[in-house]
């Protein structure tokens, strides 16, 4: 049951991925995005991390892609032809070569490296208290510094905003 | 999620109790959200604001003369709508024109799963938890599975090729993103005073009266419930919709049964919205000064398993009770104050909720403090 | 892009009371609460087995409900038949002359005791506009404005087209409208 879940979302999150990148609608290609997103969440909540599954619901697929959808109606960005026309069989040959290097890269990788093997979560693993315990503890640093970051962001947002007003 | 996705074990012998509980929660909350509340709330918001204006509300439909307040124009509106004809506007997106209504209500339906309807019972040996899922992250599931319900209107609004639809859907995309940042702090102050995210645990936690959200938070509720009306797209917070601005806001362009659906998920979320309110400000199905086990002894006469089975009804007509109280008081709402401008809906969403939710989490944190 | 805009004081200035809002909000929303419970309540209590004037809300539910008109309503103008059985009309044609669209065409004659009547009297209630000129003009009170305002349309304009019989009413029920034309219409004219 759980493995014909994984294959069947884990399956619809590579189709959305892949038709995104060819959609040449904005729009399409962010809904088929959101839908990448939200088997990615299926997946998260498989393996027991349900805090990240509905954080992943709520951030990615609830805010960030709302607000990637607002940008796109609000330029009104319709079906355009691609952008790029000098040198675009090069570019492709280039592509396909870069693409073909990656994947072999990682083929080979997953044939030598050992994968750990798969282990039944232990009691209380992804819950709230759990992520937020770790999160406090031994990764009290990494996170800070997102925030900080996050604020210098923000920050930087608003100044930019306020000269063009 | 454990409870909807089992593992590879899902029929092992003593299931099926289990089996046979969670489908009967699911219809029964089914039935009440599609069966009783999607319907019937059409008719309680015409006569409601009727009432509330001095006038009368609908009441002209009857069969054999019998118009039961008025109730059977529910049975005419259906019956209009199914037959209406679905009309699909030139240069429309026509897949994203028919998806947009599910996702508006499927999403309101689902949001329910997390919120629960009455307490724990132990009915002949088997224990009985009134919530189709108990998740850990409990609220969360709700405002995902709510931003989800964003789309809905936003796709309605692209997919319609028309400017007031496209204007309806930015102004929801702009609206929901602006409210779900200060709902979820403003959230953050229940989750701190009860410890946990998990619904059916604040509901325990509320058995005693004092400790009911509204009074450990009731700047917290104020900010919520503000929240939430705006989450829910009606009259103060109208603007994608708003009818003497752009007609019908996203959903201009749908017609019959499509139409009919953007209007159940406005319903559902109400019902859903007064469930997360009851579930967390108003003691979920507590009775005040009156404990489930005060409750069982009351039912004593009726044996040990009746007794629970009498207790559980009680809780479960109280749960409803409180959601109709909230829902009537959602409606008054709606009825009583004119529409914000769009300027004033995103400044006291930013500039007023915002820091308020947070002066909220600072000041319950400090008194925590205090209180420890 | 300040200073491109001008600030209007519409004369409303808020208390800072009234700015919080949220005040105001509850207020409003009892003062629409205090609407519904007294209205849920009355009409229920006449829905149950109640009279309709238990019902505080003013709506009249017309078809099984009528109004009570006020005696001054212009319905359709009549013509009063006497006690005696004969119209009281002596076909002077003054009101042919008041009205304003032309609505009336009277054709007179004589009896054999030398008494004026109309021939025809034809009155185009399609064209009539309900002004009441014809019952001030009348010297003899023998056309007044009855309270009669149902089955005055049709979809034909010639059933609209009312003679003679048509418009004859006894006298016996239009007391209350020739009581009023004697009460406030002479009075207004120093009679």
């Amino acid at each position: 049951m759980e493995l014909l879940m994984f294959y069947g979302f884990g399956l619809l999150a590579l189709f959305a991925g892949v038709a995104m990148i060819l959609s040449r609608q904005p729009v399409t290609s962010a809904l088929l995005m959101i839908l990448n997103m939200f088997c990615l969440s299926a997946l998260y909540a498989l393996l027991d991390a349900h805090l990240i599954a509905v954080l992943q619901l709520l951030v990615y697929a609830g805010a960030i892609m709302v607000l990637v959808l607002f940008v796109i109606m609000l330029l009104n960005l319709r079906e355009k032809k691609g952008i790029i026309t000098k040198h675009q069989a090069s570019l492709q040959v280039v592509g396909v070569a870069a693409f073909g290097f990656f994947v072999m890269t990682v083929v080979s990788r997953l044939n030598t490296a050992a994968l750990p093997k798969s282990k039944a979560a232990s009691a209380g693993f992804g819950t709230v208290e759990a992520v937020g315990r770790i999160l406090f503890t031994d990764y009290v640093l990494p996170f800070e510094i997102a925030s900080v970051l996050l604020l210098a962001a923000i920050v930087g947002a608003v100044m930019l905003a306020k000269s063009k007003v | 999620m454990a409870d909807i996705f089992p593992g590879p074990d899902i029929f092992p012998a003593g299931m099926l109790p289990s089996l046979v509980e969670m489908m009967a929660k699911i219809i029964f909350i089914f039935t009440m959200n599609m069966g009783v509340f999607a319907p019937l709330l059409g008719w309680v918001e015409r006569k409601q604001s009727a009432l509330m204006q001095d006038r009368i509300g609908a009441n002209r439909a009857d069969i054999l003369g019998f118009t039961v307040f008025g109730l059977l124009h529910t049975l005419t509106d259906a019956i209009k709508l199914l037959t209406k004809e679905d009309f699909i506007p030139e240069g429309a997106d026509r897949p994203l024109h028919y998806l947009a209504p599910f996702i508006a209500v499927v999403p309101a339906l689902i949001a329910f799963a997390v919120i629960p309807f009455g307490g724990q019972y132990d009915l002949w040996g088997h224990k009985t938890n009134l919530v189709i899922a108990d998740l850990d992250v409990g609220v969360l599931f709700v405002f995902a599975v709510a931003s989800i319900s964003t789309y809905g209107s936003v796709i309605a609004g692209w997919a319609s090729n028309n400017n007031w639809s496209l204007l309806g859907g930015v102004r929801v995309a702009a609206q929901m993103l602006s409210y779900e940042v200060a709902m979820g702090l403003a959230l953050v102050g229940i989750f701190m005073v009860y410890g946990t995210l998990r619904l059916t645990d604040i509901g325990v936690a509320q058995e005693n009266f004092l400790h009911w959200g509204i009074f450990l938070q009731p700047l917290g509720f104020i900010l919520f419930i503000t929240c939430a009306l705006a989450e829910n797209k009606r009259t103060p917070f109208d603007i994608p919709e708003a009818e003497s601005e752009l007609i019908a806001g996203y959903f201009t362009e749908y017609s019959g049964l499509k139409f009919a659906m953007f209007w159940m998920a406005e319903f559902l979320e109400m019902v859903t919205i007064s469930g997360v309110l009851v579930a967390l400000f108003f003691g979920g199905w507590q009775i005040p000064f009156v404990s489930g086990a005060a409750l069982a002894r009351l039912f004593g006469f009726l044996g040990p398993n009746l007794a629970q089975v009498a207790v559980m009804l009680v809780h479960v007509a109280v749960f409803w009770a409180k959601i109709l109280l909230w829902i009537f008081i959602l409606m008054l709402i709606r009825w009583t104050l004119p529409r914000f401008r769009y300027d004033q809906v995103m400044k006291l969403g930013w500039k007023i909720i915002l820091p308020l939710s947070l002066i909220n989490i600072l000041v319950t944190g400090l008194v925590m403090l205090l209180v420890k | 892009m300040s200073g491109a805009y001008k600030k209007v004081n519409r004369g409303v200035t808020l208390t800072l009371w009234e700015r919080l809002y949220f005040p105001e909000v509850i207020r409003g929303v009892l003062i629409a609460a205090g609407h519904f419970v007294p209205n849920f309540v009355s009409v229920t209590k006449a829905y149950f087995g109640g009279k309709p004037s238990d019902r505080k809300i003013m709506t009249i539910y017309y078809p099984e409900e009528k109004p009570v008109l006020p005696e001054a309503y212009r319905g359709k103008p009549v013509l009063v038949r006497a006690r005696d059985g004969r119209g009281k009309c002596v076909a002077c044609g003054l009101c042919e002359v008041a009205c304003p669209p032309k609505c009336i065409s009277i054709v007179g004659g004589q009896r054999e005791d030398g008494t004026r009547y109309p021939v025809t009297y034809v009155l185009n209630g399609a064209v009539c506009i309900f002004c009441g000129f014809c019952e001030e003009a009348c010297p003899e009170e023998a056309i007044v404005m009855s309270d009669r305002y149902e089955g005055l349309c049709e979809y034909d304009r010639k059933p609209m087209v009312y003679d003679k019989e048509a418009l004859l009413v006894p006298e016996e029920k239009l007391t209350r409208r020739l009581d009023y034309i004697r009460r406030r219409m002479y009075g207004k004219w120093n009679y």
